[in-house]
């Protein structure tokens, strides 16, 4: 499957994969209970160097490596898989669908803008101050920055707020001139700061005003306190006047990073609750109607960096916005009508049958009509309440009407329900996993195996949720999707990951029952490696196909 | 607090010694931070020949945050509603600690004279200034007459 791909442009990057190539990875499938100790000896080593590797295609964006699941969970997907590419012959190459990323944790995110900064305090040559306020100004674009300064450094400065020759900023004292304009305090012992605008203020004053903003949110962008002053407050001067403030600094510093990550296009949070990773992401924006840029948080969460939205792959972000538009529009009143109304074959209008006969007499156009066979009533002569005329040419004409214009309404309904009930399936699957969990306690007790001997049940159960998700979004794309040859050969794959899902989660559900232990086990086993495949297939072909634009798109 | 409170008792102060012309501003007896203000209309604008009262709270924050002005006059203004409540930048995100009462209050009188119906507040009052300008100074005239006081001027051609 990989080499058909190998001319894709993100294969360029083949360091990715380089996962253990420890034997074993079939250890699940064939064993029997004699070796199974000195399999699972020999899995936990699997297991810890595997975790090395996964901990690197991490780093680099590599999306299946973070399949959802805790990193020494999934041995058995990467052992079989990369085996199975070895024995193809094929490189182990980037999958098609993944994206460059990096999640930083907030030392990261500091780091980075230190090494920034480091980097551009000698190209322009003013104070590390001052180049950092001019980075944030610029929102990190380090080459406008750097063309601007070299054509005109005082114009640069000043549209920063900032000027050429900055005072040096550091408390004062000493000045029997001083007042403070904002407790009109005065005198030589007061200690007062001042910016380079020389407007100067009473370190308190000062140290409250800042404190507010930086309470409001605020960091690189707190300016001088006088009237219409656009000076702003450099870090150095800010960290001098909050040295007592503790809390305070604490809260700069956050904001200062949390402005870092929301200034720049390639940075975003993760969306989880109280997940304090960033993920930088250099998919542009133009690129993502054919690019799903989705990224693995280290918290677990996985998500579309262009709309936050979970995990949406194989729907592109337009297509989601759409069809979540379309749900929130559309979908309780569409399954209304359809159960409770049908049209009137003449002039369309909606009717709901509330009562009485099944002679029917249109509001709108006055039309008569039969409500079991749609078709015109002076036929039935006087058969009430008994129609029989199902076949008869009329009525079937009249039937056929009446669907071509409630096709739309079907096709709809017939993609949103299966878009819902993965949905479903998927929070079932949460449900799942908690029997799974007690399936699993039951073999260890029953059946005297190790604990990492059942681990293959709650794989088996990360594996059904995620394809469950594509599956689920894979409706959307195919809803939108005009029909040719093009959209068979998608859906064929749809259905195959589909059907294999589903007898996977039958498999899962039901684990104890007629086979003995290893027999399940090799099934299952067996069953998620398949579905895995199915699932990668699903993806690189539409990821693929996204590229090559091989889709038209009705929206 | 304590040095809040300086800075409250030397503005009042100052207010008192020095004081706006055409504005009055005092605190109520019994509370420092509450005044009662009378500011007379612009001699070049629609207002001018009345005379309108506001009310001027200074929040615990103050001079973090702005004070809080409303006019309790019924005003015919596009940054006024009928409420009393002005729309006016340094009263909201352009505050800064170094503003005072006396500032407020002058760029209040500012904004009687140079109504700015492109940032309205009363929507009804800015669409009439925007369509009908000459109409809409006719209705703020005619509601000065209604519903301020009259200002008694010194000057000659105000008496005549």
């Amino acid at each position: 499957m990989d080499e058909d791909y190998d001319d894709y442009e993100y294969s360029e990057d083949e360091s990715v994969v380089s996962i253990s190539s420890s034997a074993n990875s079939h250890q699940g499938h064939a064993r029997t209970r004699a070796t199974a100790a000195a399999a699972a000896a020999a899995s936990q080593a699997t297991s810890a160097s595997q975790s090395q590797a996964v901990a690197q295609t991490q780093s680099q964006g590599q999306y299946s490596a973070d399949f959802g699941y805790d990193e020494d969970e999934d041995e058995d997907f990467f052992g079989d898989d990369n085996d199975f590419d070895r024995a193809m012959g094929a490189r182990p190459t980037k999958k098609a669908w993944a994206v460059d990323f990096k999640v930083y944790d907030p030392d990261g995110l500091r780091v980075t803008q230190k090494d920034t900064i480091d980097r551009m305090v000698p190209v322009l040559a003013v104070s590390r101050d001052t180049t950092t306020l001019l980075l944030r100004c610029y929102l990190w674009r380090e080459e406008p920055l750097v063309e601007d300064f070299i054509a005109d450094p005082e114009r640069t400065l000043a549209k920063s707020g900032l000027s050429v020759h900055p005072a040096a900023s550091r408390i004062e004292s000493g000045n029997d001139e001083f007042t403070c304009e904002i407790c009109y305090t005065s005198g030589a012992e007061e200690e007062y700061l001042s910016l380079s605008c020389s407007h100067s203020f009473c370190t308190d004053c000062y140290a409250t005003y800042a404190s507010g903003k930086i309470r409001e949110g605020e960091s690189w962008r707190i300016r001088c306190p006088a009237p219409k002053c656009k000076t702003l407050l450099g870090e150095e001067s800010a960290r001098l006047l909050l040295a007592k403030h503790k809390n305070v600094l604490e809260r700069y510093e956050d904001n200062l990073t949390r402005s870092f990550v929301n200034d720049l296009d390639s940075f975003t949070w993760c969306p989880a609750p109280n997940c304090q990773y960033a993920i930088e992401c250099l998919v542009p924006r133009s690129a993502m109607t054919t690019v799903i840029p989705t990224v693995n948080c280290k918290c677990g969460k996985a998500f579309c960096f262009g709309c936050k939205v979970d995990d949406h792959m194989p729907a592109p972000c337009y297509l989601v916005e759409k069809w979540q538009q379309k749900c929130k529009d559309d979908s309780e009143t569409a399954n209304w009508l359809k159960a409770n109304t049908k049209e009137c074959t003449k002039c369309k209008s909606t009717i709901e049958k509330n009562g009485g006969c099944n002679h029917m007499t249109c509001r709108e156009c006055q039309y008569h009509f039969c409500w079991v066979c749609m078709g015109p009533w002076d036929e039935h002569g006087q058969q009430f309440y008994a129609c029989n005329r199902f076949n008869e040419d009329s009525s079937k004409n009249a039937r056929d009407s009446v669907s071509k214009s409630r096709a739309m309404l079907e096709r709809y309904l017939h993609y949103y329900t299966r878009y819902n009930n993965h949905e479903q399936s998927v929070k079932l699957a949460r449900q799942l996993l908690a029997t799974t969990e007690k399936n699993m306690e039951q073999m260890q007790r029953e059946m005297t195996l190790s604990w990492i001997e059942v681990q293959f049940l709650s794989d088996a159960v990360d594996v059904l949720s995620v394809c469950r998700t594509t599956l689920k979004w894979s409706y959307v794309l195919a809803f939108y999707m005009s029909a040719d040859n093009q959209k068979i050969i998608f859906e064929n794959n749809q259905s195959d990951l589909e059907m294999a899902t589903e007898q996977l989660n039958e498999l899962v559900e039901n684990p104890i029952g007629q086979w003995s232990i290893e027999e399940i086990k090799r099934k299952i086993i067996d069953k998620s490696t398949y579905v895995k495949s199915r699932w990668e297939t699903l993806l690189s072909d539409t990821s693929l196909g996204l590229q090559e634009g091989r889709w038209q798109f009705e929206c | 607090m304590s040095m809040v409170s300086k800075r409250i008792l030397k503005e009042v102060d100052r207010l008192r010694q020095d004081p706006v012309p055409g504005i009055v501003a005092e605190p109520i007896e019994d509370n420092i931070r509450y005044f009662s203000v009378r500011m007379n209309g612009p001699n070049d604008s629609p207002y001018a020949d009345g005379c309108f009262t506001l009310e001027l709270y200074l929040p615990d924050e103050y001079p973090m945050l702005p004070p809080k002005v409303r006019f309790l006059t019924k005003m015919y203004h596009p940054n006024i509603d009928k409420l009393g409540r002005i729309c006016l930048d340094i009263l909201k995100d352009k505050w800064s600690p170094a503003l005072q009462i006396r500032t407020v209050l002058l760029s209040i009188q500012a904004l009687l004279s140079a109504p700015n119906p492109d940032d309205p507040l009363a929507n009804d009052v800015a669409e009439q200034w925007k369509t009908d300008e000459k109409k809409a100074i006719e209705t703020a005239v005619k509601w000065t007459a209604l519903y301020a006081e009259r200002v008694v001027r010194n000057d000659v051609a105000k008496r005549e």
